[in-house]
């Protein structure tokens, strides 16, 4: 048993400490929101945020998280209110949408840490894999919330 | 506009169908009844070619809320937007009430087009347009004849629009919804009224796409999210090579693991079972398993090239002789030649490969992300000894689609194991397994040879086109079919012959976004290329010379189009331009890429697209997937290949098959041609033109000549500018 918390309560999964974060969230925790793409942290579909700061969780094992906060899609707000959620929707930003999870969330770690990016700052922050080609609007949307022009 | 809709309801049981239809005494009628329950029995089986019914599309509530059943899937491509649109269009319906379904695996959603219930090939707007227009017409008719009906005036007084139908002389109103069950009892006119282009409301506008909000909380259901109580979770590992099939399999190390259930074994592989994937996943690797290579053992990449290349000196099937090429050409003054050629690529879907599958007896459930409903039906009855019909499909949203979709061994492989284990079992894929066992976009090779007269004019063209797989379609591999782009090729040459010759090495073919187009048009635009630079003339320009005749109007229209979008005659200084189009998939696509050089960096300033896809339903989304499919293709043309040792597939993950990331990303405009012709495809041809246009600015800026893919393989640094 494995004490974790996730988005703001405490859960006790019943998975391994080796198990990767990602497959604890899914299949223990019940939230799958967060998505599976490759296994070896070169995607970010499965990305989180730990204390704010993004993780890939397929590379993470529930036995290092230890007490840090996890923040998942699901805990990012209760109604798509989050301003990259709602600048996300104005730029109707998602195609196949498997992938924007993760972008949202390191959207959301890039403007708490820098909340006027440069493109060469989301060039940088922004390293999920987006097979639909979604970047420009990506990079649209998160000007969209620097600027505080959301909906 | 329902923006919480789910595509994972079963939106009419057959049931209902034959009860709405009886009460209109057997004809067919638009069942304005809510939504069928969820949950219900299994469907018996129907007969094998329903008829299509207006009811299984368009539903209304007594509330007002309009149920559109399409049956283009949504895989990002805007499916389930576009499609309820053209309804709600002549329906006169209102967005805001609009609740979008998945249609279920049944033949009445077959492409008028190509008839099959296929998400695939950009046929779903072109095959679908007239036939959902006269639906939403047809309910519009009946809403107003209901109207009409109980106000006693003539339908011809009442007008119809937002979900109200008002009677004009009195100015009475009623919602759609408290006509809704009087209208079913009305006859269905066998030809309604459809609106002139210039009335439309919908069609033409951008309205936000349904499953957006649900893609940016995480509560959009894939196949992959799939939970059912009981349900096993399973990885797999098939052999090596495609063409592979199972020895043997030793799981006694794994037999023990935690969570661990059963090992299940396939024709070509094993499933091992465990109550989470990672369980499954880690007992996996404990099992040892032994392959036979099958027909594809010994070979490499090297020898498909070679392969690829003796095709050449091969008689083939020749699809195109428009005079005498082989006798202009024995004549010509000057003869141009070069060679192309193109790897094999893996769509490489976000979502790994993925179904559930839960037998219930004498019926089973499938739930799945999948481009062919009934494909994903047939396979999964076959591996349950069960007929097609009494397999329900539940369908969810893809997490890309591409082509690999539309194939269904995922579902067959998953159907094996609920059986084998007794219990419902969502099969997961690694992405080592979805890359390593695809369906690829074949290798391909063209050798071109062109005569040019003493004056320098292009009098001949010869076309060998060397493909590596070619599907069947059921008959003998179609030349036609893999020369597209090169067969039918509009350029105003008088002595043409492109022949077809199929060398099937074994790896199997794969529909990938845009198929053929993805490298035949860089193949001939690389080569006209070549010619307008070894006669000096403007690349443009000399397009244009070969595309004056009434069949090349719109591509000629398109070509100009671009050219004046992207300033193609004022180029700044130290801009270097390239330039393609050609017709796709019933539309008419083409690019200008413009680079400039940083030393010996090339540096994408830009890259603009123009397209004319006849009526534009949706011009965000058109927008979109130009953007994505020119993603797609400068994602293979910059880095994708997928070679092959010893007949296994060399590439496993993103390390070693990269996609394009956002530094990378160039600025990009798109442009729509007005247009009201029928509508074309959109979800494919921007694909297309990205790789011919910029080798064509390649070579502007460096004066060399780019004839294989990927860029990679010719020391070729390529940034994507920024402010």
């Amino acid at each position: 048993m494995i004490k974790l918390n996730i988005n703001g309560k405490q859960v006790d999964l019943d998975a391994d400490a080796d198990t990767p974060l990602l497959w604890a969230l899914r299949d223990d925790a019940g939230l799958t929101g967060t998505k599976f793409g490759c296994g070896m942290g070169l995607c970010g579909a499965c990305t989180v945020l730990l204390d704010g700061q993004v993780v890939r969780s397929c590379v993470l094992k529930i036995g290092d998280v230890g007490t840090k906060a996890i923040t998942t899609i699901e805990g990012l707000s209760p109604d798509r209110s989050h301003p990259v959620q709602k600048a996300w929707i104005a730029e109707n930003v998602p195609q196949c949408g498997y992938c924007q999870s993760g972008q949202i969330l390191a959207a959301v770690a890039l403007l708490k840490a820098n909340p006027k990016p440069t493109d060469a700052d989301i060039d940088a922050a922004m390293t999920n894999i987006c097979r639909c080609g979604t970047y420009n609007r990506m990079r649209a949307a998160i000007h969209r919330v620097a600027k505080g022009t959301t909906s | 506009m329902n923006r919480t809709s789910q595509p994972t309801s079963s939106p009419l049981s057959r049931r209902e169908f034959l009860t709405s239809a009886l009460a209109v005494g057997g004809g067919l009628a638009l069942s304005f009844s809510l939504p069928a329950q969820e949950g219900g029995p299994p469907r018996p089986a129907g007969p094998p070619a329903a008829p299509r019914s207006p009811s299984a599309f368009l539903q209304i509530a007594a509330n007002g809320a309009i149920t559109i059943i399409t049956p283009a899937v949504e895989m990002g491509q805007g499916g389930h937007t576009g499609m309820p649109m053209i309804i709600l269009e002549e329906l006169g319906g209102d967005l805001k009430q609009l609740v979008v379904k998945d249609a279920p695996a049944e033949k009445m959603y077959n492409n008028p087009l190509f008839g099959q219930q296929s998400t695939v090939g950009s046929f779903s707007v072109r095959g679908w347009y007239t036939e959902l227009r006269r639906i939403g017409a047809a309910g519009r008719e009946m809403l107003v004849a209901a109207a009409a009906r109980e106000w006693g005036v003539s339908p011809a007084e009442c007008t119809a629009a937002n979900s109200v139908i008002t009677h004009k002389p009195s100015g009475r109103t009623k919602t759609y919804g408290s006509v809704a069950a009087l209208a079913a009892t009305m006859p269905v006119p066998q030809n309604p009224a459809l609106k002139d282009n210039s009335e439309f409301k919908v069609i033409g506008t951008s309205p936000p796409r349904t499953d957006v909000a649900p893609k940016v909380d995480g509560s959009a259901k894939y196949g992959i999210d799939m939970v059912l109580p009981g349900m096993l979770v399973g990885a797999i590992k098939a052999a090596p090579t495609v063409t592979g099939t199972l020895k043997s399999f030793d799981d006694s190390a794994a037999r023990g693991m935690k969570g661990f259930h059963s090992t299940v074994a396939l024709p070509n592989g094993v499933i091992v079972l465990a109550n989470t994937y990672w369980q499954a996943k880690s007992a996996l690797e404990k099992v040892k398993v032994d392959f036979d290579p099958g027909k594809l053992g010994g070979i490499d990449s090297a020898k498909v090239s070679a392969l690829l290349h003796s095709g050449f000196n091969e008689q083939g099937a020749v699809v195109r002789n428009d005079g005498d090429a082989d006798k202009a050409l024995a004549g010509a003054a000057r003869v141009v030649e070069a060679t192309y050629e193109v790897p094999y690529l893996a769509h490489a879907c976000m979502e790994p490969m993925n179904c559930t599958v839960r037998a219930n007896g004498d019926t089973a459930e499938v739930w799945v992300g999948t481009q062919s409903p009934q494909a994903v039906q047939a396979a999964a009855a076959k591996a349950l000894g069960l007929a097609q019909e009494r397999v329900t499909v539940h369908m969810q949203y893809l997490g890309g689609g591409f082509g690999r979709r539309g194939e269904s061994d995922y579902a067959m492989q998953a159907a094996t194991a609920a059986k084998a284990s007794g219990r419902p079992v969502k099969l997961i894929w690694s992405r080592e397994e979805d890359i390593q066992h695809d369906f690829y976009r074949p290798a391909a090779a063209i050798r071109f040879r062109g005569g040019l007269d003493a004056s320098g004019k292009l009098t001949a063209m010869e076309a060998r086109v060397v493909t590596s797989a070619a599907p069947s379609f059921g008959g003998p591999p179609n030349a036609g079919f893999y020369t597209s782009s090169v067969g039918d090729m509009v350029y105003d040459i008088p002595n043409l012959k492109v022949t077809g010759i199929n060398k099937d090495i074994g790896l199997r073919f794969g529909f990938w976004r845009s198929v053929n187009q993805s490298h035949n048009p860089f193949m001939v635009e690389g080569f006209l290329d070549e010619i307008a630079f070894a006669t000096k003339q403007d690349p443009y320009l000399f397009r244009r010379s070969l595309l004056q005749h009434e069949k090349a109007k719109r591509h000629l229209a398109v070509l100009d189009m671009l050219a004046e979008k992207s300033g193609w005659s004022k180029r700044p200084a130290g801009h270097f331009y390239g330039i393609s189009a050609f017709a796709a998939y019933g539309s008419f696509i083409g690019s200008v890429v413009d680079v400039s050089m940083q030393d010996k960096t090339i540096v994408l300033n830009r890259v603009v697209t123009v397209i004319d896809c006849g009526v534009a339903v949706h011009p965000d989304n058109i927008v979109a997937q130009l953007e994505g499919g020119m993603v797609y293709g400068l994602t293979a043309a910059l880095r994708g290949e997928i070679t092959l040792q010893d007949g296994a597939v060399v590439q496993s993950n993103f390390h070693n098959y990269p996609m394009l990331m956002m530094s990378q990303m160039p600025k990009t405009e798109s442009y729509i041609m007005p247009s009201t012709a029928a509508p074309g495809g959109v979800g494919e041809p921007g694909t297309a033109p990205i790789a011919p246009s910029l080798a064509s600015a390649i070579f502007a800026a460096t004066a060399s000549r780019i004839r294989s893919l990927p860029l990679s393989k010719h020391n070729v640094d390529i940034i994507a500018a920024r402010a």
